[in-house]
Formats: C-alpha cells, sequence, structure tokens
C-alpha cells in the first residue's frame, strides 16, 4: 500500500493525467446517464403522479394533436372506481417575447395540482404562471398569447420542472386559443386494480377515443421511445468509451514499467504480488476520480438546473442507483485496466521486460 | 551453488544466437563471461540466471532444475541476485527501499550498506546519488538475501574505470565470502580479477580458462 502510494507520487505527472482521463470519463457517464434519464423521468413522473390512466384520441402520435370531446370526461367520473378525472388542452404557444411557451388549459378539479406561490387561481381571463416564465418575464401584470391579452392572477412552483415554465389557464380560454375541446383526461383511481376494468370500460364509451393505463402509454409513447432509446445508446457509449480510455491508458502505464515488472520479478516477487501494487494504485486513482467525478457532476447539474434557457426542461437526477452502478463500473474499469495489460505482462520472460522495457 | 548447463541453445525468431552451449561452474567463483558484442554474453547469462527460458537446453543448480528447487519466485529470491548494466533501481523508492523490496531478513540490509559505504544515502531516490554509488546499491540489493549466486550484464557498463574496479573489488571480495559471481562484460580488466574467464563468439564458447 505504502510502495503504491510512492509510486503515484512519484510519477505526480502521469497519476494526475490518468487521473483527469478517469475524472473526464465517469462525470461523462454520470451526466448523459443522468440528463437523458432526467428527462423521461420528468415526463413519466409528471404523467404518473397526474393520473393512473390516460386518455387520448385514437391513434394519434402526439397528444399535442389529440382532440377529444371535454363532455365525456364528466361522464367517466361517474364509472365506480374513478376517484377522478379531468380535461386538459396542451398547446403550445408564443408568449410576449418568448417564442415557444406550453400552454395547459385544465379542468377546475386540477387547479389544486399547481401550488399557488403568489395570487389566486385563475377565472376566464386570466392565467397563472409558471415561476420560471414568470421570473424571466420580468413579472407581467399581463401577458399576450396568441395577440390575446389575458391577466396575471397568480404564479406557481410546480414539483415538475418544465411546468414552471409553462402558463396554466381554464379550459375555456384554452379551448377558444387551440380550437379544440380537450387534448386528454388524466384520471385517477379508487385502487389501480381496478384499471383495466375502468380502461375497457372507457374504450367500449366511443370508437374515437383511446385508454391507456399511465404506465402503458409511456411504455408506447413514441417520442418517450425516442428518447429512452438514444439516451440507452448514448448512454452505453459513454461507459464504452470511459472502459476504452481507461485500459489503454493503464495497457500504457503498464507498458512502461514493463522493466520495473521485470526487476521485481528478478528479485523474486511473485507476478500476482506485482500486479496487486499495481490494481492498488489504480484503485487508489480510481476512488478519487469517482468521487471528484460524482462532485462535478452534481455541481454541474445544479448549474443546469438553474440555467434560465432551459426553463427547467432539464432535471438530471443522480440516483443512488447511477452513483452504486457508477462506482461499481470505475472499479471494474480501473481493475481490468491494469489486470488485462499486467496479466500479458507477467507471462513474458523478465529479462525480455527488463531489456525492452526500458530503464 | 554450483551451476550447470546442458545444451543450451537460443533462437531469437530464425537467429540462432546460442548454440548448444554446455559448461560447468563450481560454487563461490568469480566468473566473467567476455567476447565481442552481439556474441550471445547477455542471452547466456539470462537463460543461466533463470530470466530468460532457453529454446532448448537445460540448467541446473546444485544438480538440480528449478521446477525441482520448487516455487522459481522463492528460488529466485533466496538463491539469486541480479545486478544489470543500468542500475534498474526502482525510482520511486529510495535507496533503502530498493534494497529491502526482495530483502527476507530487514536486519541485513543496514550491514551491508555499510560493508557497500552507502550508508549514509539511504533515504536517497536513485537520481539523488552518482552513477557509482547507484550501482553499490543496486549490489546491495543483489546481495541482500546472501544469494548462491549473483548474475551481472556489463554491471561496469556506465561506470568510469575507477568505479569500475571499485565494483569488481567488491565482487572478488563477496566472492571470497562464498557468493558466486556471473559477470558479462566487454571490459578486458575483469579478465584481472575473474576466478574463471569464458570467452565467447558467434554463440559458442571459444575458451574457458581458469587461474
Ligand atoms: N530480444 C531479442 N530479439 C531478437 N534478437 C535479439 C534479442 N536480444 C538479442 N538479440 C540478438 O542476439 C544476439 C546476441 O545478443 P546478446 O545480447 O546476447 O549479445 P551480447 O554478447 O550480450 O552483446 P553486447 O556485448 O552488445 O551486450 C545479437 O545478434 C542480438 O542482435
Ligand atoms: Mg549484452
Amino acid at each position: 500500500m505504502i510502495i503504491a502510494l510512492k509510486a503515484l507520487r512519484k510519477n505526480r505527472f502521469k497519476t494526475a493525467l490518468i487521473f483527469m482521463s478517469m475524472t473526464v470519463s465517469i462525470s461523462m457517464i454520470f451526466l448523459i446517464s443522468a440528463i437523458s434519464g432526467g428527462v423521461v423521468s420528468m415526463y413519466s413522473s409528471m404523467l404518473k403522479t397526474d393520473g393512473d390512466i390516460i386518455v387520448t384520441q385514437k391513434g394519434i402520435a402526439d397528444t399535442f394533436f389529440s382532440d377529444i370531446n371535454r363532455s365525456m370526461s364528466d361522464v367517466v367520473a361517474t364509472f365506480t372506481g374513478v376517484k377522478e378525472s379531468s380535461a386538459l388542452i396542451l398547446g403550445a404557444s408564443p408568449v410576449d417575447k418568448l417564442p415557444i411557451v406550453a400552454i395547459y388549459g385544465v379542468s377546475d378539479n386540477r387547479y389544486d395540482s399547481y401550488t399557488l406561490s403568489s395570487g389566486v387561481y385563475p377565472r376566464s381571463g386570466e392565467v397563472i404562471l409558471g415561476s420560471k416564465i414568470y421570473e424571466s418575464l420580468k413579472s407581467p401584470k399581463s401577458i399576450v398569447v396568441s395577440k390575446k391579452t389575458f391577466a396575471v392572477s397568480g404564479v406557481f412552483k410546480s414539483r415538475i420542472g418544465f411546468e414552471d415554465g409553462g402558463v396554466v389557464m381554464g379550459l375555456d380560454d384554452a379551448g377558444e386559443l387551440f380550437h379544440k375541446s380537450a387534448s386528454i383526461f388524466l384520471i385517477s383511481l379508487d385502487d389501480l386494480g381496478q384499471s383495466s376494468a375502468v380502461v375497457a370500460k372507457i374504450n367500449a364509451l366511443d370508437g374515437d377515443i383511446e385508454a391507456k393505463t399511465t404506465d402503458s402509454f409511456i411504455d408506447s409513447y413514441n417520442q418517450f421511445k425516442i428518447i429512452k432509446t438514444s439516451s440507452d445508446v448514448i448512454g452505453a457509449m459513454a461507459f464504452l468509451m470511459g472502459i476504452l480510455g481507461i485500459v489503454s491508458m493503464m495497457s500504457m502505464v503498464v507498458n512502461e514499467r514493463k522493466s520495473e515488472f521485470g526487476i521485481m520479478r528478478s528479485l523474486g516477487l511473485s507476478s500476482w504480488s506485482i500486479i496487486g501494487k499495481l490494481v492498488v494504485e489504480t484503485l487508489v486513482v480510481a476512488l478519487l476520480a469517482f468521487a471528484v467525478a460524482l462532485g462535478v457532476s452534481l455541481g454541474v447539474l445544479e448549474i443546469i438546473e438553474h440555467v434560465d434557457k432551459f426553463q427547467g426542461y432539464i432535471n438530471g437526477e443522480i440516483s443512488f442507483a447511477l452513483v452504486l452502478n457508477v462506482f461499481i463500473v470505475s472499479l471494474l474499469m480501473a481493475v481490468v485496466g491494469t489486470l488485462l495489460p499486467a496479466l500479458y505482462a507477467s507471462r513474458i520472460d523478465p529479462m525480455t521486460l527488463i531489456v525492452r522495457g526500458g530503464a | 551453488m554450483k551451476i550447470t548447463a546442458n545444451h543450451l541453445t537460443h533462437y531469437y525468431g530464425d537467429e540462432c544466437v546460442l548454440n548448444d552451449v554446455t559448461l560447468s561452474l563450481e560454487s563461490g567463483k568469480f566468473v566473467a563471461i567476455i567476447g565481442e558484442s552481439g556474441s550471445g554474453k547477455t542471452t547466456l547469462l539470462s537463460i543461466l540466471s533463470t530470466l530468460l527460458n532457453p529454446t532448448s537446453g537445460e540448467v541446473f543448480f546444485d544438480d538440480k532444475t528449478v521446477a525441482q528447487w520448487g516455487n522459481i519466485d522463492e528460488f529466485r529470491r533466496k538463491k539469486i541476485g541480479f545486478v544489470f548494466q543500468f542500475h534498474y533501481l526502482i525510482s520511486y523508492l529510495t535507496l533503502r527501499e530498493n534494497i529491502a523490496l526482495g530483502a527476507m531478513e530487514p536486519s541485513a540490509i543496514e550491514p551491508l550498506m555499510e560493508a557497500l559505504g552507502i550508508e549514509k544515502l539511504s533515504r536517497r531516490y536513485s537520481d539523488e546519488v552518482s552513477g557509482g554509488q547507484r550501482q553499490r546499491a543496486a549490489i546491495a540489493r543483489a546481495l541482500v538475501n546472501a544469494p548462491g549466486v549473483v548474475f551481472a550484464d556489463e554491471p561496469t557498463g556506465n561506470l568510469d574505470t575507477k568505479n569500475a574496479i571499485m565494483v569488481y573489488e567488491l565482487f572478488k571480495r563477496f566472492a571470497t565470502e562464498g557468493t558466486g559471481f556471473v559477470v558479462a562484460s566487454h571490459d578486458k580488466k575483469i579478465a584481472e580479477y575473474a576466478d574463471i574467464i569464458i570467452e565467447m563468439e558467434d554463440g559458442k564458447i571459444v575458451k574457458i580458462s581458469r587461474k
């Protein structure tokens, strides 16, 4: 252990390089996994906390294009097992100087899912603003949405980051703006066990609408699929890049130290004890790099979250499971990266190592 | 330790660099292997010292192969010492730590460093001492477990005449105390100190002279 630390100290420059590239690789893995995972988990957590069943127009690719009759929401609300059914209009429109802002038209029974930090819930002709858009528009008294002026009656702060960048208004006002009755219904149940029965009942109600449990909706929703797949691919690539980087770096280090390996062999140290020393060295560096990378990633995510431009759309989260996974992978990278080249070196005659390795 | 070699042959690729060498060296002698550059001195020394596996042939230590001695690491540690042309001290360890690396008996380190006149340098790193001092530390590392034989390849190759003579004197002194030395060298001067002189040419032994 002491020998390992001395080796690291004496090779300060190389140690610093290895340390930095390990830190960068591990941070990359963290950030990519966290950010892409964050986007999906944010959408799905929004949908999940809002309802157990989601109803859209049948066969549409995106909730944005969905148009269903809002009066059906009241019918659904009378079904046994249904706790609450609310209608929503999801739209996007320019607001003042901002080119595109999410607009949520919601039925009255949904207002309580927005926690007001000031003011009151909107009446007709009024809106409440998410805290982020409220800030970026510099606390307006009124706003213009698609040439129509609305008074600002309050400001809300949502648990879900990107909702804070949006505008919430009554269903009637939104219906006028977007020329539709409703985009989706969100239905919450008394008991999740009834979900399939309720889904079947809603689907039997009208041929134009389609009910799904929120979970299956998320699984089948195209945009989630695209985000999930691309995040998986990018995440896997970051992992691979990190592993390859460290393995190639370590094999260079071991290669440079071949003569040292040969000398230790000539002094009668066993291959395993020499490999052990090298592995301890890299493990020390990997542990440090992991700790720093975790700190850096948390810092970067914290900054990203507070950048106005993203309006909370990126809300990367580093879960404990991710930390654990990356931790194991980091250590594995270090061990494998050292073992492979070291095992290779241990098969070579010591003299060849000494002479060929260079002093 | 008596060393016997039977029909050692070694190829690097197609090139035969050691051609059917057989020899027997009694224990506790100062043996010099001399010859032109490329004649195969390093190759023979590496094979005799277990650091290189020959293409064919066998080496015996006190009539036993290394396999018969047991574990090769143990054998090297207890029975064999090495000195190389470039001292090959490990740069991130102090002289003392280098000597201690393979030492079985730490109490042997101090007296040995004293005997070699480097006791004051024990906390220095190899790049903080002179070439002669470095080579003395390397010799101490080779001798620390009181091995039966020390192999040295061009141990004076990087030293001036004065330091070279110092190294030969050291070898001679320890040889009289029972440790054998097998030393490959260009240096003609070594002949004045060695008990046995082996001359090589083109991978063959052409002459062995004993004093
Ligand atoms: N690892 C190697 N691969 C290929 N050829 C080698 C290798 N090592 C040595 N040789 C060749 O083997 C021959 C003998 O080399 P060796 O090092 O044993 O000679 P030497 O007598 O020690 O020479 P020198 O006095 O220059 O040290 C030379 O022709 C050399 O080119
Ligand atoms: Mg040589």
